[in-house]
């Protein structure tokens, strides 16, 4: 079922792209690259990272160049060439790696490269009151005026679709929306795109969750190699998740089912008591068992990602009581935490876990260069042999050990980040959001290789993820956050997302 | 239910924990020490000596300001001055007065040039902007010598407006001598800088400077053509640069190749103490002129000391450090006070 040219359902065809091919170098990004656009639908686009859904959004909104293959737009072929050239065509794009400014405020952002203006000067009155408009369906509590910079996450992920919005587009083109987002703010975004969609607006939807796809879109078109290998319209074919898994993967396999992990039996070995810092963590106090996965859940920006990092001796002014196996350890410094076992996988894998320029063997050779008794001359080719044994047991795809990191698809860099620790004894592995942007695939690897660490290692696992799914399948025990400090603890069987979600929104 | 006096006085605490208060309680520091030092600080000559003086490096600082938001440096903006001082004593002739006018518009034509090659090199070619502006640096200190090997050269009489009215041969008890006696043309060339970047910042590009020093890549992805943005920030700054020649004309009648030099890295080192970031996009201009004027009155401060001319470039560097570090402190406290 290669190849399939899409079919169009109701509505008039805003968009139509057949056969794009696109290269990077030597690697083929696009082989053969169809979508089509109906007005007044959302458009689901769904596959793994790297099978070419963002770059056929990327080439439609003009930030890439078709190699071949044409594209059909208000029934005239176009090919643009900028951004910006899109946007005054009425293509607009929601950028995954967020297109906004930190330095501006929240009103300048949204009206950024369209601002109003009394000839040379700018109007700003009408721009705030363009941005006072949209953001008052979208997120009213959020202060126009404030810098950018002082945003949380999905306050900026709101930002950048109001700045979408702004340009009063007949395309949407929403590449990943909801990974920063909280429930609430998903399900705003869905009302407002609803009302979008009754003005006969197109909406082209990317989102790795699921659920989210099936709620929202019309239809969907899944890609896979670079090629679009299916389209599925919901209300002609229904709603199967496991058909779409299977055309997102390529294979059919059973599902593990929704169970939630047993209680954890191991000895208490780690202790934190009263951990603040700042006004982010107010008095944080926890246990963890050896062999157990302690979860880390509630509404996004409640001090979760601060906890990971306190914990990793990342803030220097942070204070608590912590101690392993009955010996006080101090948080303050990464160093000391990773002599302790502590080991962080950081959210921002291409911010704060990698050198990207670098090569694999670099990243991966790293953090052992640090350690006491290292030789003065690192032993090339006995890092090199086990950096291979890293790469193999994390079934990493790549050519060879030379390969910058940078090139890596989203979650080949994951499990990067998570090799350059294998060679540790680690105690506590720090896990915050490792599945955030990673395909189907390669996150059901990645916690499959975490269990065995945990069952074969008897390490523990403190796992924050901002995808409750996550949470529920793979935690023994569950913390929710709210407000910087924990408001609750489920346990085994109390594990659900109905559990969740009212803790998390203090409804319990 | 808030009462009356708690939105001013909380408005009033924010503003206090804002990085630019500590810039300006740093200034009114060295304006009370520099005060106290000079004896006759006060009087209306020593002012308007004291602004003459400060003068260049305000212009050069507001101007390397605009490059730094934009995202760049420019390493070459003291040898264009140099330049321009050249260009300008070669195209004057004495003798001649309608020469200046012409001096006027070739030098003008030379700053857009300037601006036009360090802004093709920032913004089209992509070349880093520490490796351009070094660069160009050498091509403008090259061609300055080669018009003027050896200080010298000639200017009109009326050049002198640009730094004292008075001293314009044929004017005599006018008007025009007393307000420039108080309010001398160095301030007014000040404010014409003020204004112009007043509008500039009005305007897209004033807006797009910020934007694509903060962010290129998502500037270029809203749509903002970021290496047109770069090269009027390229712009604007020789036009700064070319208010500060003609000033130095003024005042000296003659151009001289090297005397331009000092003043790159002091503009910069001016642009961080007003607490303009050298990563980009983070900053006022204003404020860099605030930095000008603090670094401007340390040099007067080690002056009036007594300290031994040995020793001055030590304590100036080190008051420098010391009040960006001050200023670090503050901030960062306020931010955890938070």
């Amino acid at each position: 079922m290669h190849g399939v040219p899409c079919r169009g359902g109701s509505g008039v065809k805003v968009l139509e792209a057949t056969g794009i091919r696109k290269r990077f170098g030597g690697v083929v990004a696009l082989s053969n690259g169809n979508l089509a656009c109906n007005a007044g639908r959302i458009t689901g686009l769904l596959g793994a990272n790297g099978s070419g859904k963002s770059t056929i959004s990327k080439i439609i909104a003009g930030v890439y160049h078709a190699d071949a293959g044409q594209i059909r737009y208000k029934n005239k072929v176009v090919r643009y060439r900028t951004p910006n050239e899109a946007r005054q065509n009425g293509i607009a794009m929601v950028f995954q790696n967020l297109s906004l400014v930190p330095d501006l405020t929240v009103w300048q952002n949204i009206v950024l490269g369209g601002e109003q203006s009394w000839g040379p000067f700018l109007n700003d009155a009408r721009a705030k009151e363009i941005a006072r408009e949209i953001l008052d369906t979208l997120m009213p509590g959020l202060d126009l005026n404030r810098m950018l910079s002082e945003l949380s996450p999905g306050e900026m992920q709101i930002v950048e679709i109001a700045k979408a919005i702004a340009a009063r587009p007949k395309l949407l083109i929403l590449d990943e929306p909801t990974a920063a987002l909280e429930k609430a703010q998903v399900n705003s975004l869905f009302k407002f795109l609803r009302g979008l969609v009754k003005n006969k607006v197109a909406v082209v939807f990317t989102s790795h969750r699921l659920w989210e796809v099936m709620e929202i879109c019309d239809d969907v078109t899944v890609f896979r190699n670079g090629e679009n290998v299916a389209q599925i319209d919901f209300k002609k074919d229904g709603k199967d998740p496991e058909r779409i898994v299977n055309h997102i993967t390529g294979v059919s396999r059973t599902r593990a089912g929704h169970r939630a992990r047993g209680r954890c039996r191991g000895r208490r070995f780690l202790h934190v008591k009263g951990l603040r810092y700042g006004e982010t963590l107010k008095d944080v106090s926890f246990h963890l068992r050896k062999g157990e996965i302690l979860g880390i859940g509630g509404l996004s920006g409640q001090g979760q990602h601060e906890l990971m990092l306190a914990l990793a001796g990342a803030y220097p002014t942070s204070t608590c009581t912590a101690t392993i196996d009955g010996r006080r350890i101090r948080l303050n410094r990464p160093a000391t935490a990773i002599r302790n076992g502590m080991l962080l996988v950081p959210g921002d894998r291409q911010l704060e876990g990698l050198f990207l320029k670098h090569s694999l063997f670099t990243n991966l050779v790293f953090p052992k260069l640090g350690l006491p008794r290292q030789p003065l001359f690192t032993p090339v080719a006995r890092s090199r042999e086990e950096c291979a044994k890293a790469i193999d047991v994390l079934s990493i795809k790549v050519q060879n050990l030379e390969t910058p990191v940078r090139t890596l698809s989203g979650g080949n860099q994951q499990k990067v980040v998570i090799g350059k620790w294998l060679s540790f004894d680690a105690s506590v592995l720090l896990l915050a959001d490792p599945a955030k942007g990673v395909d189907v695939g390669a996150k059901r690897d990645l916690y499959d290789f975490i269990h065995r660490q945990v069952r074969e290692k008897k390490m523990s696992v403190i796992l924050y993820a901002s995808d409750n799914e996550e949470l529920i399948q793979h935690c023994n025990r569950l913390m929710i956050m709210y407000e910087g400090q924990i408001v609750a603890t489920l346990e085994g069987a109390d594990i659900t997302d109905d559990a969740i979600v009212a803790t998390s929104m203090r409804v319990r | 239910m808030q009462a009356p006096g708690t939105a001013a006085r909380g408005a009033a605490r924010r503003f206090v924990a804002r990085p630019e208060f500590s810039t300006l309680l740093i200034l009114v520091v060295m304006f009370v020490l520099t005060a106290v030092l000079q004896q006759n600080f006060f009087e209306i000559k020593s002012i308007a000596r004291n602004i003459n003086a400060f003068t260049p490096l305000i212009l050069i600082t507001m101007g390397q300001a605009v490059i730094i938001l934009a995202g760049g440096i420019d390493l070459s903006a003291g040898t264009a001055l140099s330049l321009f001082t050249c260009v300008l004593t070669t195209v004057m002739r004495k003798a001649d007065p309608w020469s200046g006018a012409l001096a006027l518009v070739v030098v003008f034509a030379v700053a857009m040039a300037v601006g036009i090659i360090n802004g093709i090199g920032i913004g089209y070619l992509r070349i880093p902007p520490v490796i351009v502006t070094f660069a160009t640096s050498f091509i403008w200190l090259g061609a300055a010598l080669f018009l003027r090997p050896t200080p010298g050269g000639e200017a009109v009489e009326w050049f002198k407006a640009f730094y004292n009215v008075g001293a314009i041969e044929g004017v005599t008890d006018s008007f025009l001598k007393r307000f420039t006696d108080v309010i001398p043309p160095a301030l007014l060339l000040v404010v014409i800088g003020c204004l112009f970047w007043a509008v500039v910042s009005k305007t897209r590009t004033g807006r797009y400077i910020y934007a694509v020093g903060s962010s290129n890549d998502s500037a270029y992805e809203s749509g903002i053509d970021t290496a047109r943005v770069q090269l009027r920030a390229c712009l604007v700054n020789s036009t700064f640069i070319l208010l500060a020649a003609l000033f130095f004309v003024g005042q000296n009648q003659s151009g001289d190749a090297r005397m331009g030099d000092p003043l790159t890295l002091r503009a910069i080192a001016a642009a961080v103490v007003g607490g303009i970031a050298l990563t980009g996009g983070r900053g006022s201009v204003y404020f860099a002129l605030v930095g000008a004027l603090i670094l401007s009155f340390v040099n007067k401060i080690i002056f009036f000391a007594n300290i031994s001319s040995a020793y001055q470039t030590l304590v100036g560097g080190a008051i420098v450090i010391l009040a960006i570090a001050a200023s670090q402190a503050y901030t960062l406290s306020n931010r955890r006070a938070r």
